[in-house]
């Protein structure tokens, strides 16, 4: 090819030029949304700590999708193959995509720019887990026309602090979660001084929150805590810092994800087995299987709730099971990973039907404020949110306890009504966030302390625990 | 008949100028999406990337720690500018300082840090220089996640509300950020084309090609690095800074070792030989992150249940054959295409290209 | 005057004497205080509240607990073994080839999945095991099957990315940085595969190995009434095997002279005849194999899951950077040195000040850096 000449050395340019031009038109105008449907996008963790609820998440709010508004799965056995025929209000409910994200605030900013920016959502369901909901409401608080109803993070913050008017969480946070447990082990062990372990971020300060909260209202004392980082490899060193046995009448333990098992492994390798009336801790202890090693030492042990209430004997609760098997048989139904999404799908559809399709601020306005819950017994069913948009719900305590095999299995304790995201009036948007020394441990009067229901064979009694 | 190099030279700048006409105009007629999410993004990025081809191309050292800077200055602006109390954040420090100053102090403390951790890295040469860099930035992130009285883990969030007057509101005109984030690219581009040619840029030449022989004319070696990696830091403040008013929030997943990788697969596919390979390079990586998401690769996921989790392999794919096939990255491509058009068949012969010291730097074209 | 020797008596000491000795004072003076502070000046914290600066969690060695200094020591040590595993490794291959081969902690996380998955296999539980239920061999064939696979795993990377493009450094780091890429995220989207019912398959979710059950117990050390656990001692003696081993590979047999020859002068061991491809390809064969030996071993101890590759990574970089490339005797100061550090400051920093730990990892580097750019036995140059 020769030298360039004359006008084909404008040409070129010009050309080159046109062609850069004419692409940005074009991927702008793909970029650019056309349909008058109902956009809604379902965002949920496929990576880090929670990355094996993903299809959980999904799968539950698609259930609640498919027994409200008509949706049709096209894969039973994975929900994020989609759904179809979803119809709320007049409009065509249309899932614009799935978010990924891993535990990070970075990655959950990123996808939430690609489904409500680049493909135009109008409604998030999700996230899942705490600091990507921080994330996610902060960028709410900015996109007022956006509407976000949480899936199943646990951070105090996007309902407490920053509480946008179009975030919603039909469930309660991390620290309402354990409400109840610091009481029942203060009465049942007699714990009266005790030492709480936690992850070092803003997750497992909310839920340690609600342990100290309870533990110290009934008169226990926090004698130390400890934060070993998030991404620690080796606990040993941290667990020293716990006191030992001697020293305390147990431990409490809020450190999740990939944590639990080898935090107990180094607790169990410094301070010898594990004595089931001393140990306590949060709903990451529920996650057995994880720890097999340890879990049969925990065999008696009280631990936190997650919202959710497996094995009530209860028919809203049994209706939701057999939803979610006819849904989705694979996805196991009673856990708040899946419950939670459900929650919040059924209150979108709820909320699309009373405005006609309407998105946006007529949506928020619609979200409803009351909504029948499978796991609420008070108030006849019905679970009601607070002024700031978060619920107030029942809760449920767990023990450890023998089940099929010889394995450790789960079952409910205590049932705590009612309990709402101020927890009392520990936590208020004023006051700061729960931190490494949020709140202090005082003595006060929680509305629930001494109203402890047992719980007997998944069947709530009126005996209060003593 | 001219030279090669100004015909080569002429053909760019008409180009250039054709391109920044284009994007000039950008918010009339691009959607919202791409002019705030794919080329404010393209512009920031592509800033820190300068930096790395800076301080690759024309001092020899391959940073890794851009990014982790990038995110200590956004740190920085984000403690210091956000309020504590009712209708405030949480997380942080919580100053509640002048935006303004905010920002000045913002990037001269990531110019001084980017100053002492060049000053450790000062001595050390080419694959040790790689490493220590690299271990720059997971510290860094190890530290922003674990040290709570930053902001810990969760974000600090709702700093682009807190803009300098000058700035205005972002929040209600994004555009506003869209064009003054194409001004500081510009900026840093013509800043960096200009400091190549002060004594200083020639002398760092001299360290990239022979440090020994520049240290024996009486140049303080170590010192010249560490002015250089400072300029680097500098940069990267520059990024970090613009970055923070665009997300609004910054979280130690700001500074993790993906982002990092991320800002180098964006050099490496822009072409880390000449500089405007950052923005090539940072517009085709944010392009392919944001189409190539929802793609399932079969056979690379056996019934794996992962939306989009394969997007990593993609990238990596692509970087891998980069750097095997062609390790100009697509400034590389161009040059050729260039030298193909203008009948050039020898080496490069533009005076503008950047000689590559071969067994450093990627091998350079033609050879 | 300056150039009087320090051995001639009546001279007068001068600047540049003063120039010499103070970055040694300095150490040495903070090393003093740091010991007197540990062992003497440090208190147990108030019950409310973090105290002061001399507030740490476990109090002063001599006055308050004696038994967590030993312990401590021994935290680190057994921390130490481990890393030094994973990073002799990576040290071997970097010193012999100059390869950063940043998909070592990539391998790493393969490495500890493939083990996880034998011991399923061989255990047929489901999720982690209960340790009585694990015996010797249980755990030991997943660490030899895990090395080997790692192992294959990493020579087939060298011989078809990293072979044609010998002393182009930088080029060659690129290359493992996409192979890192590449592999990380194969891993999440393929591992764990053997998971108890109803929970999700992939997504590189934690699993965990057991050690075999003889392990778990406390072996009482009659001194100060410390107990240590018998695991991590099993752990501290792998270590230490693994580096007799290779100082008896490299020391005493004729692949591992040839070896040092290449880490020492590369273009003369070529020249002299030694097929240094297949010197090359061995190394990286036992670099990688040492790689998954090492994951087996944090599997058992701590579990696997995605993230890992990162937190290793850095590991493998800390303790090289520190200890210098391509010396068995370098990686294992640098092992020790980090460990020590990372498990004191753990330990022993104020309560107040105790999440900046991770400043002292970079003090370290630091550290070490100003004064021996190539680390503390590495090679100049």
């Amino acid at each position: 090819m020769r030298y360039l000449s004359g006008r084909r050395r404008i040409a070129v340019p010009v050309v080159l030029i046109a062609l850069i031009a004419g692409s940005f038109f074009t991927a702008s105008a793909l970029a650019r949304s056309s349909a008058k449907v109902v956009k809604v996008a379902i965002m949920s963790d496929c990576k880090g700590a929670f990355g094996f609820a993903q299809e959980q998440g999904i799968g539950g709010a698609q259930a609640a999708f498919g027994q409200f508004a008509g949706g049709i799965p096209k894969n039973k056995n994975k929900p994020s193959a989609g759904m179809s025929n979803i119809k709320a209000g007049g409009a065509t409910v249309q899932i614009v995509g799935y978010g990924c994200g891993d535990d990070s605030p970075a990655t959950a900013l990123k996808e939430v720019r690609r489904l409500m920016q680049q493909l135009n959502a109008d409604v998030l369901v999700g996230p899942l887990s705490g600091d990507e909901a921080v994330a996610i409401a902060n960028w709410a608080k900015t996109h007022p026309t956006k509407t976000v109803i949480i899936g199943t993070a646990a951070s105090q913050d996007p309902t407490m602090q920053i509480a946008p008017k179009n975030v919603f969480r039909y469930y309660g946070d991390g620290a309402q979660w354990n409400a109840g447990l610091g009481e029942i082990v203060y009465k049942k062990l007699h714990w009266r001084k005790a030492a709480i372990i936690m992850d070092d971020y803003s997750f497992a300060w909310t839920s340690a929150a609600g342990i100290i909260a309870d533990f110290c209202a009934i008169g226990g004392q926090i004698t130390k805590r400890v934060f070993p980082p998030l991404n620690t490899t080796d606990y040993s060193s941290y667990v020293r810092q716990l006191p030992p046995p001697s020293q305390v009448d147990g431990y409490f333990w809020v450190v999740g994800g990939t944590g639990t098992g080898p935090a107990l492994k180094a607790f169990e390798q410094a301070y010898g087995p594990i004595d089931p009336k001393k140990h306590s801790g949060n709903l990451f202890l529920w996650f057995l299987t994880g720890f097999q090693d340890v879990a049969p030492r925990l065999i008696g042990s009280y631990v936190g709730g997650f919202g959710i209430a497996p094995g009530l004997n209860y028919g809203p609760a049994k209706a939701y099971i057999a939803v979610m098997k006819k849904y989705y048989p694979k996805i196991t139904a009673e856990d708040s990973f899946t419950l939670n999404y459900y929650r919040g799908a059924h209150a979108l559809v709820v909320g699309l039907n009373g405005s006609r399709g309407a998105v946006g601020a007529a949506l928020q306005a619609k979200l409803p404020r009351a909504i029948k819950d499978p796991y609420q017994l008070s108030d006849g069913g019905v679970l009601k949110l607070d002024s700031r948009r978060n619920a107030i719900q029942d809760q449920y305590d767990m023990q450890i306890v023998k089940g099929a095999g010889g394995k450790p299995a789960i079952t409910l304790t205590g049932y705590v009504p009612n309990v709402d995201q101020t927890f009392g009036g520990t936590f208020a948007p004023n006051k700061p966030a729960p931190s490494r020394t949020f709140p202090p441990c005082v003595k006060k009067k929680l509305p629930w302390q001494g109203k402890i229901k047992v719980i007997k064979n998944g069947k709530v009694t009126n005996q209060v625990i003593k | 008949m001219r030279s090669l190099a100004s015909r080569r030279a002429s053909i760019e700048a008409a180009l250039g100028i054709g391109v920044l006409a284009v994007v000039c105009c950008g918010p009339l007629f691009l959607s919202d999406f791409w002019v705030n999410g794919v080329m404010t993004q393209t512009f920031i990025f592509g800033i820190a990337g300068a930096g790395i081809i800076f301080l690759s191309s024309y001092g020899g050292m391959l940073s890794l720690a851009q990014s982790a800077l990038m995110g200590v200055a956004g740190y920085i602006l984000g403690n210091l500018v956000t309020h504590g109390g009712a209708g405030g954040e949480s997380k942080g420090l919580l100053l509640g300082w002048d935006p303004t100053a905010s920002m000045f102090v913002a990037i001269a403390c990531t110019i001084g840090i980017g100053l002492v951790l060049g000053a450790v890295a000062a001595r050390s040469f080419g694959i040790y220089f790689l490493m220590l860099t690299l271990t720059y930035g997971v510290i860094a992130y190890y530290f922003f996640s674990q040290v709570t009285d930053f902001g810990g883990f969760s974000p600090i969030a709702s700093i682009n509300v807190y803009t300098p007057v000058f700035v205005g509101d972002i929040l209600g005109h994004p555009d506003k950020l869209y064009y003054i984030s194409l001004g500081v690219a510009l900026a840093v581009y013509f800043l960096i084309l200009y400091v190549v040619r002060t004594p200083f840029g020639i002398a760092l030449q001299g360290v990239r090609d022979d440090p020994l022989r520049v240290s024996s004319l009486g140049y303080n070696v170590p010192l010249l690095r560490t002015l250089a990696f400072g300029f680097g830091a500098f940069l990267s403040a520059l990024a970090g800074v613009l970055y923070v008013w665009w997300q609004g929030q910054i979280a130690p997943g700001d500074v993790y070792l993906g982002s990092t990788i991320n800002l180098l697969v964006m050099v490496v596919i822009g072409g880390i030989a000449r500089i405007e390979g950052a923005w090539i390079g940072a517009f085709a990586f944010i392009v392919i992150d944001t189409y190539v998401r929802d793609v399932e690769v079969p056979g690379l996921s056996l019934g794996g249940t992962l939306f989009g989790g394969t997007f990593n392999t993609i990238i990596g794919v692509i970087f891998l054959a980069i750097v095997v096939i062609s390790p100009n990255g697509l400034m590389g491509l161009w040059d050729r295409l260039l030298d193909l058009l203008l009948g050039n068949r020898g080496g490069p012969t533009a005076p503008e290209a950047v000689p590559t010291r071969a067994e450093e730097i990627p091998a350079a074209p033609g050879a | 005057m300056a150039t009087a020797t320090s051995s001639s008596p009546g001279r007068r000491y001068t600047r540049s004497d003063v120039k010499r000795w103070w970055p040694w004072a300095l150490i040495g003076g903070v090393f003093l205080f740091v010991v007197i502070y540990i062992l003497f000046l440090a208190e147990l914290p108030p019950a409310i509240g973090t105290g002061d600066w001399r507030s740490t969690n476990s109090g002063s060695a001599v006055f308050d607990s004696p038994g967590t200094l030993l312990t401590t020591f021994l935290d680190a040590i057994t921390f130490a073994a481990w890393l030094f595993i994973v990073a002799s490794g990576f040290s071997l291959i970097f010193g012999l080839m100059r390869v950063v081969n940043m998909a070592h902690g990539a391998f790493y996380l393969l490495g500890g999945y493939i083990a996880y998955e034998i011991q399923q296999a061989m255990t047929g539980q489901g999720f982690s095991i209960p340790s009585s239920e694990v015996n010797t061999w249980e755990w030991v064939l997943p660490a030899l099957v895990a090395a080997g696979c790692i192992a294959v795993v990493g020579l087939g990377t060298q011989q078809t990315l990293l072979r044609w493009n010998q002393g182009q450094d930088l080029r060659q780091a690129l290359i493992t940085i996409a192979v890192s890429l590449i592999v990380a995220d194969q891993i999440i989207a393929h591992f764990p595969r053997a998971v108890p019912a109803g929970a999700q398959q992939f997504g590189g979710n934690a699993v965990s190995m057991t050690w075999p059950g003889w392990t778990d117990q406390r072996l009482n050390l009659h001194v100060w009434g410390v107990e240590y656990s018998l695991a991590r001692l099993v752990m501290l003696a792998l270590g230490v095997g693994v580096g007799i081993g290779l100082w008896l590979w490299l020391y005493r047999t004729r692949t591992g002279m040839v070896i040092r020859a290449g880490v020492d002068d590369r273009d003369m061991a070529s020249a002299l005849g030694i097929n240094i491809q297949w010197t090359f390809a061995i190394a990286f064969f036992v670099g990688s194999a040492l790689a998954g030996f090492g994951a087996a071993v944090g599997a058992a101890q701590s579990g696997v899951s995605q993230g890992q590759d990162v937190q290793w990574l850095l590991n493998s970089l800390v303790v090289v950077i520190v200890g210098g490339m391509g010396s068995l005797l370098g990686a294992a100061a640098g092992a020790i040195l980090y460990a020590t550090v990372f498990t004191f400051a753990a330990t022993y920093l104020p309560v107040s000040q105790s999440q900046y730990a991770i400043v002292l990892t970079f003090a370290l580097i630091a550290l070490v850096l100003a004064f021996r750019p190539q680390g503390l036995f590495g090679k100049a140059g």
